[in-house]
């Protein structure tokens, strides 16, 4: 009888099917490093046929798999287990149509996020969903995810540009979703809804169709330095007020600032600044003018130290540079970066972080604050040495507080990072049992024996709690109460 | 809670999970009643008036979200966000939690907000009275999956939700109706088109047929009145009173199929559908085409199917309410699966 590794390569070719533990060593973990592991393999289809005959094969052997794009995902979602099996799609990479006149492109998954934007361009189109792994995360992570980004609190999360997709579901049979009209059938249920943000647990996407948006006449990027993050976030909440939607509302913290401008993402941020706050206009030229001014009004009204206008497209990826190279440039602190991904309320940003500070102070953790603010979704960054398990267990402590912190703030565990691997012990502060048993049942119907990316997502039942995954360090950290 | 001979009204979401966990057989959910499109409920199923759950539990402005009870009716809730300078930007009435369930029109405009991108979470019980929440009630979340989407365009079948979690909108500074009546197909395609082409679209916009076979544009343009103003005049476009249409009027003796086309499928629908077919088509992509009788009916289905649109009736006699253009056997498949998963049996009528 053939091992599986020998079926795998009879359907692929021996190039396309990976097993040795070198080659498998580049899979062994996404952007959320604490938790690793090698896969059994790792194949590389081409094609919907290549995927479906992979996943039949599997699925009659009984062999779990999951599917992986770049590997940019920052919650675990595509570490996959010792007896797993990869499916990387990263080589699935055509741009399959493009429609003008109804605005949409239908992808491969692994066709990379600003791939896409490059590929019409010229036509005065981009994709708006814009994470800040862009250059390198693919459409399909990206549908899997449910990825966000900076631009999303004026053109929404993937969900709200997906139209449809063309499903590999996880015993081989193919299903397609949506239509170039719209996500859901008018006398279906809404499946391009419920797939968007499985977290590769529902199927795997081979076609994704996607909305694309006009290029706006005019963007104008502005810059405020300010004294304190109260400053800040006053700002937003005045912008908010007026009615604005800007395309943008990031901020990023002194320390922050200080990491980027010490990087080779150095933006010319004002180093002495307790927070900079990036506020991005879109729009028709005349809108963007009466916005810009009204945003300088505000800013000033608010003490800010400093306010810079990007002059032209140049000076504007200056500005974003920093920002999009903020978790890169953290890199300088430490050898390891924990990324968190909670949301509260845009009302109550200034409580968070007073409370995300005295948190770090607790824990002794060395920590950032880089967010959307017009989204309230914050991202606290942890640097720390992986190679210390004391500290690691200290900074997973810390994280774990920071993320029910956010939920007593009437907010969540996270905004776009999804929960993978990583958030398994927190789902459990938002949901009860009931709520993730009916999570459990939607997920039956698409991958009713849990071989497609299994153990993500919804903990196993009784233990959504406890911080079961965790170093046995962590629960010595946390004190008993913070077990909620 | 009121019961009365097949129809019960809980005023809460505890009276509802109550009154589904005494088993009662068959359920309708209804909200006020308004929709047309629901397949006909068995004579013995018990009518679940939902209502009578309707406060308003927060509005917060400065978030742009809010929590409403199903039962809030939508001129109730318009008024509230009115005061507040905010809006729900999806087009539609009844109640929310009717509106949601049945989401019959989707967007006013091209990639404007609908029913599913402005749902952030539901408070809802299942059939048999489990109470369950998904999503939440911040404007950006994907903890979990998304339970909460299945309730768009789900019609009552898979569970009821008592409390919607939604993200609003700033009301705009500044808006302004337009119509152009009475001018032809080419024309009106064409005045579509350019509409579409822009980067800021109308935030609504239709296009109808009228049964003399002229056709009317209309729409909204929306944001400060400077851009109000020029985008008017870019477009040769005159300011008129709210014309908004959100169906069709129901013939007496025909029937509306329900169905969905992109702008650069409408030549071709409006080629399949008989001459002088009142006709709607909504910016976002639903639209609305009456028909003279079965027969046509079905023919136009068959024609649909073969030019890969999606429709179905929404107006007929009881026996055909459910007709529609195939939904392909894999998605059907998952559909009836998430149906027994969540109301395993079949109770939600």
């Amino acid at each position: 009888m053939l091992s599986l590794e020998r079926h795998l390569t009879k359907l692929l070719g021996s190039g396309r099917v990976l097993t040795t533990p070198d080659a498998l060593l580049a899979w062994e973990c996404d952007g959320f490093t604490v938790h690793k592991s090698r896969p059994r393999a790792v194949v590389l289809p081409e094609s919907t046929a290549e995927v479906a005959a992979v996943v039949t094969l599997l699925h009659g052997t009984g062999t779990p798999f999951v599917p992986r794009g770049a590997g940019t995902c920052l919650s675990g979602g595509p570490t996959a287990g010792q007896d797993a099996v990869v499916i990387d799609l990263a080589r699935m990479r055509k741009v399959l149509q493009i429609s003008t006149v109804d605005r949409f492109a239908v992808v491969q998954p692994g066709v990379v996020n600003l791939d896409l934007t490059a590929a019409v361009r010229h036509l005065g189109l981009h994709y708006a969903p814009d994470p800040s792994s862009q250059s390198v995360c693919t459409i399909g992570g990206n549908f899997a995810e449910n990825s966000g980004g900076p631009h999303c609190f004026k053109y929404g999360m993937t969900q709200d540009h997906v139209l449809g997709a063309l499903v590999v579901l996880p015993d081989g049979s193919i299903v397609r979703f949506g239509d170039p009209a719209g996500p859901r059938l008018p006398h279906a249920l809404d499946l391009t809804g419920i797939f968007c943000g499985s977290e590769g647990t529902f199927g795997i996407a081979t076609e994704i169709t996607v909305r694309l948006c006009r290029d706006q006449e005019a963007i104008r990027t502005l810059l405020g330095a300010f004294g304190t993050m109260n400053a800040a976030c006053r700002t937003v909440s005045d912008i908010v007020a007026a009615g604005m939607t800007p395309a943008a509302l990031e901020i990023l913290d002194q320390a922050t600032i200080r990491a980027v401008e010490a990087s080779v993402y150095r933006a010319g941020y004002p180093a002495d600044a307790a927070a900079v706050l990036l506020v991005e206009l879109d729009g028709p030229t005349a809108v963007v003018d009466e916005e810009a001014a009204e945003v300088r009004a505000f800013m000033a009204k608010n003490g800010a130290l400093r306010c810079e206008e990007a002059a032209d497209a140049t000076e504007r990826k200056r500005l974003w540079k920093g920002r999009k190279g903020a978790f890169g440039a953290m890199g300088r602190l430490n050898t390891d970066l924990y990324v968190l991904d909670g949301v509260v309320p845009r009302s109550r940003l200034e409580e968070a972080l007073v409370g995300i500070a005295a948190i770090g102070s607790k824990h002794r953790v060395l920590l950032t604050n880089v967010f959307h603010a017009g989204d309230g979704n914050l991202h606290p960054n942890i640097s720390y040495d992986g190679r210390d398990p004391e500290q690691t267990a200290r900074v997973l402590a810390a994280g774990h507080e920071i993320l029910r912190l956010c939920v007593d703030l009437g907010g969540s565990i996270s905004g776009e990072h999804g929960i993978g691997s990583e958030k398994l012990d927190h789902v459990g502060m938002m949901f009860d049992a009931a709520d993730l048993e009916v999570m459990a049942r939607v997920r039956g119907v698409f991958n009713p024996r849990g071989l497609c990316n299994p153990g993500k997502v919804l903990p196993q039942r009784g233990a959504c709690a406890e911080p079961a995954k965790w170093p046995a360090m962590v629960a010595k950290v946390l004190a008993p109460e913070e077990h909620r | 809670m009121t019961t009365t001979t097949g129809v019960a009204t809980p005023r809460s979401a505890a009276e509802l999970s109550t009154l589904l966990g005494q088993r009662p057989g068959r359920v309708r959910l209804v909200g006020s009643g308004s929709r047309q499109a629901r397949l006909p409920a068995p004579p013995m199923a018990l009518h679940m008036a939902l209502d009578g759950i309707a406060a308003i539990e927060r509005l917060d402005a400065a978030d742009r979200t809010c929590s409403v009870d199903c039962g809030v009716r939508r001129e109730v809730l318009d008024a509230e966000l009115d005061a507040r300078g905010l809006e729900l930007p999806c087009p539609g009435g009844g109640t929310l939690g009717g509106l949601f369930a049945s989401d019959p029109i989707g967007a006013a405009s091209p990639g404007g907000p609908c029913p599913r991108s402005l749902l952030l979470g539901i408070e809802a019980v299942l059939a048999d009275g489990t109470r369950f929440r998904s999503g939440a009630r911040v404007v950006k979340n994907v903890a979990g999956f998304d339970v909460h989407k299945l309730l768009v365009g789900s019609a009552g079948r898979l569970f009821a939700a008592t409390r919607l979690h939604l993200r609003l909108a700033p009301a705009p500074r500044a808006s302004q109706w337009f119509e152009r009546r009475g001018i032809d197909h080419d024309e009106a395609l064409t005045l579509l088109a350019a509409l579409r082409a822009r980067a800021v679209p109308p935030d609504r916009v239709q296009c109808e047929r009228t049964p003399d076979g002229a056709f009317v544009v209309r729409g909204r343009f929306a944001g400060r009145a400077s851009f109000v103003a020029a985008s008017l005049r870019e477009h040769g476009l005159t300011a008129g009173a709210a014309a908004w249409c959100d169906h069709l009027q129901p013939p007496t003796n025909g029937e509306v199929v329900a169905g969905m086309a992109t702008l650069g499928s409408l030549p071709g629908l409006l080629a399949l559908l008989p001459p002088g077919s009142p006709f709607l088509w909504h910016g976002g992509g639903r639209c609305e085409i009456t028909m003279p009788d079965a027969a046509a009916t079905d023919v136009l289905l068959a024609a649909m199917t073969a030019h890969r649109l999606h429709g179905h009736l929404v107006h007929a006699v009881p026996e055909r309410r459910g007709l529609g253009t195939p939904v392909p056997p894999a998605h059907r498949r998952l559909d009836e699966g998430l149906r027994n998963a969540l109301d395993p049996h079949g109770i939600l009528v």
